[in-house]
């Protein structure tokens, strides 16, 4: 028997669903999460509604193989047309398709640069990547990046973590790096930019490149970063905060260090993170907000944990899996 | 008065201790019900946020006490938040080979027992997605099926971040809807 739901069902429904997507960006607001508690507390329906929507989450999260796979062919096939022969081959293999794609494009045959090409980098693990127009891309441990070359558009989007950029300059096809929220338009350039979340750091080793923040638009278009420049974006206040950086110093990362001016601990890690064989967890978000200043060697990453004690209030317990910083039993 | 945060009141801590592990298991009582949720919702795992609530549980008892945060709860919830984003992280970087869909290895396989309602679930889902829009239903896929962030969704269909998860929250919307109507 069907029956009819009282419009205030449907509105609740919607609601916590809109709730469900929201706590599921990778890093939610503060104040998104102080709304929702308003909201999940004041009703036990509202819990309830919420819920329902996170073991649906659950239940598609945990389908089995042939249920994901009429799932993508119906509703998101993006890579059906993609030959199968070239479906087994692993990252390394997807430069071959880039290349291909790029040729087969270009010759007005079918367009398989349509479909965004993506790269991973396993954890301390840098890659090294040729985009389909001579661009190369130096990529970081633990990093995503898409690199869209449909309609002779260069797009890129760093997933996360970070990636140094040689740019073919070619001025009918701008070069367009999103990080989140801010946009890097390069103008003849070699340029280093990472992501921990949505606060992205971009230093110009060569060239300028263009910034643009979410607030930017035609009247406001953003600002330009030259070579020895840095810019670093704050989500929280939507601005960048410029300073100059000695371009030896820029993407130190290729050369197996780590390099961090006055950054918060937090950062840090998460960046450390992408090198560590045992993640580090800070299980005191206080101590997220300490500045440190310094190098870290890809290679001894484990002492240098072990010597945060000597400069932080915080000790350090690790096991086979991980590692965890608390703030010190004082 | 916070004698358990001075320097060397090692004895003197004995009584602020109790009191802090007293303060955060009210806390934690107060709040789990809202925690699991707050973890479920973001692990699509319940059994994993109750692990993951547990270990924050750990956490707080292990700090030393909380006279210096403003709001307890919002610090609990900010703990359970970047707990689970570690986690996310960690089996992220599992599968950062590229997904691909003719191969069936990376997926997880349901219980036995989930498999019967499962099996109709999944039609009034695929109804409920073909009633949508093409881009809703397509980010909700990528986005629950694949595993894709917001982001990099944004940029392969070239919408806003916010654009895509509007899409994601509306067809699990659509979904919930079809669901209470037609299972029973």
């Amino acid at each position: 028997m069907v029956t009819t739901r009282p419009a205030a069902d449907a509105a609740l429904t919607r609601a916590a669903a809109d709730w469900w997507a929201r706590l599921r960006e990778p890093e939610p607001a503060a104040q998104t999460i102080e709304q929702w508690l308003a909201w999940v507390q004041a009703d036990p329906r509202h819990a309830e509604a919420f819920e329902q929507a996170c073991q649906l989450g659950e239940n598609l999260h945990a389908a089995d193989a042939s249920t994901r796979d009429t799932l993508l062919r119906a509703f998101a096939p993006e890579r059906r047309p993609r030959p199968r022969w070239l479906a087994g081959l692993a990252v390394a293999a997807s430069l071959l398709v880039a290349v291909l794609g790029w040729r087969v494009a270009t010759h007005g045959g079918p367009d398989i640069t349509a479909q965004p090409q993506r790269y991973a980098s396993g954890i301390g693990q840098n890659q090294d990547i040729r985009l389909p127009d001579g661009s190369t891309v130096q990529l970081g441990a633990a990093s995503t990046l898409t690199a869209s070359y449909a309609k002779g558009q260069r797009a890129i989007a760093l997933g996360t973590g970070e990636a140094f950029f040689t740019v073919t300059h070619d001025q009918a096809h701008p070069f367009v790096v999103d990080a989140g929220e801010v946009r890097i338009e390069d103008l003849g350039t070699a340029f280093n930019v990472r992501r921990t979340g949505q606060q992205v750091t971009v230093a110009v080793t060569q060239g300028r490149v263009r910034l643009q923040a979410p607030g930017d638009n035609k009247r406001q278009p953003g600002m330009e970063l030259m070579a020895g420049q840095q810019a670093d974006y704050d989500p929280r206040r939507g601005v960048f905060s410029m300073s100059s950086v000695s371009v030896d110093h820029v993407a130190a990362w290729r050369d197996n260090r780590l390099e961090f001016v006055n950054e918060p601990l937090s950062t840090v890690i998460a960046n450390v993170n992408r090198y560590s064989r045992r993640p580090v967890q800070i299980a005191d978000p206080r101590l997220g907000e300490l500045t440190f200043t310094g190098t870290v060697k890809i290679n001894t990453i484990d002492s240098w944990i072990g010597a945060l004690p000597r400069v932080f209030p915080v000790q350090v317990s690790s096991f086979a899996d991980h590692v965890v910083l608390d703030s010190a039993a004082r | 008065m916070d004698k358990s945060n001075q320097d060397g009141g090692a004895d003197d801590g004995k009584a602020g201790t109790g009191r802090h592990h007293e303060q955060i298991r009210a806390l934690y009582e107060e709040h789990h019900r809202a925690l699991i949720a707050f973890l479920h919702s973001r692990l699509s795992s319940r059994a994993d946020a109750q692990e993951v609530a547990q270990e924050v549980y750990v956490r707080l008892l292990a700090l030393e006490d909380l006279s210096h945060v403003d709001s307890p709860k919002a610090f609990l919830f900010r703990m359970a938040a970047n707990m689970s984003l570690d986690q996310l992280r960690k089996r992220a970087v599992r599968a950062a080979a590229p997904i691909d869909p003719n191969d069936n290895d990376w997926h997880v396989t349901p219980l036995p027992e989930q498999h019967a309602s499962a099996v109709q679930q999944w039609k009034v889902v695929q109804q409920a997605l073909r009633e949508l829009p093409a881009k809703t239903s397509k980010a909700f896929v990528m986005h629950v099926i694949e595993g894709r962030d917001f982001s990099v969704i944004a940029q392969a269909m070239k919408l806003s971040e916010r654009m895509v998860r509007y899409h994601v929250g509306h067809a699990m919307a659509h979904c919930r809807e079809r669901i209470e109507a037609e299972v029973p």
